[in-house]
């Protein structure tokens, strides 16, 4: 792990004094969780496509800001959260007249495979961006909650909190779903 | 401390979930992805603002080079006129028809001719 580390940070210097196949080596190293850290704010994989390029592209723009002795995950992580916030804001604008539609489906038998899924789905998106992105960094990525703070610059005691709340909310959103299965068990 | 664990128990949920996040598998797609980044990256490259970016701090420094020699040089200048004007201020004024001494004359640079006429009429 700690020469994992001295690797990493050879690269970095390497890609600071401008040499772009160390940057690619840092994008293959780390394009993958933050595919993961990106995916768990936006809501397509489209658009975590998109803010994992613009946040790789700012993350090049800020490299000479970076101290290589702090850890370039945890920086690089914070930069996607960012671009993908953006996006997320973006799009609210664009698609402010189309989202409540999107929300207020009505409910359907979950007796298709694919129905949880859209379900799920749909109480995910009525979610704000943190809540969703804490409960996805957290229960889906493993990520802890302190780094889940660092990323998305908030205090690990907030993290706790919205994740906690996040799952309510999302088990409340449910319940219409697992009402009908639980009553025919019954 | 009990873990309100969302969805409690439910693993139909759970893997429903994992589905819905699940990053795209096979190398060629991450590659494909990488390319693309770095296609990113090289267009930026190429952007003045990026070159600009680069000698910023070699131009600082040379700039804040520059404001320091500058500051040194007019110091020094302050300091030689300083000094000159106090030599000025204690130098001997020759009194017309007073005797002027040979080393007095040769202080003064200013009117070489009046102090030569002088020294001879004091003879």
């Amino acid at each position: 792990m700690e020469s994992g580390r001295a690797e990493e940070r050879s690269l970095v210097i390497a890609a600071q004094a401008g040499n772009n196949e160390a940057f690619a080596s840092l994008v293959k190293l780390h394009q993958r969780r933050a595919y993961a850290v990106c995916r768990a704010i936006v809501l397509t994989h489209e658009d975590a496509e998109d803010a994992v390029q613009d946040g790789f592209l700012h993350a090049y723009k800020a490299l000479g800001r970076f101290l290589p002795d702090q850890p370039f995950g945890a920086w690089l992580y914070r930069i996607m959260a960012n671009a993908s916030l953006d996006l997320v804001r973006r799009r609210k604008v664009r698609d402010a007249d189309e989202l409540p539609d999107t929300i207020a489906l009505p409910f359907r038998d979950p007796g298709e495979a694919d129905e949880l899924r859209r379900r799920l789905q749909q109480a995910l998106a009525t979610l704000g961006e943190r809540q969703r992105a804490v409960i996805v960094l957290h229960d889906i990525e493993g990520f802890t909650h302190g780094e889940i703070g660092g990323m998305l610059g908030i205090p690990e005691g907030t993290a706790r909190s919205d994740l906690h709340h996040a799952r309510a909310a999302l088990r409340k959103l449910l319940q219409n779903i697992r009402t009908p299965d639980e009553d025919t068990r019954e | 401390m009990t873990d309100l664990k969302f969805p409690a128990g439910d693993d139909e949920m759970t893997g429903a979930l994992r589905g819905l996040y699940a990053a795209p598998a096979g190398h060629a797609y991450w590659n494909e992805l990488e390319s693309r980044i770095m296609s990113r990256v090289a267009e930026v490259e190429l952007g003045w603002w990026t070159e600009l970016d680069r000698w910023l701090k070699p131009a600082l420094v040379a700039a804040a080079l520059l404001v320091i020699t500058a500051g040194v040089a007019m110091f020094r200048a302050q300091e030689s006129d300083r000094l000159s004007a106090y030599d000025e201020l204690f130098a001997p004024t020759p009194v017309p028809g007073a005797p002027v001494e040979a080393s007095a004359i040769q202080r003064s640079t200013a009117e070489p001719r009046d102090n030569a006429l002088r020294f001879i009429i004091s003879k």
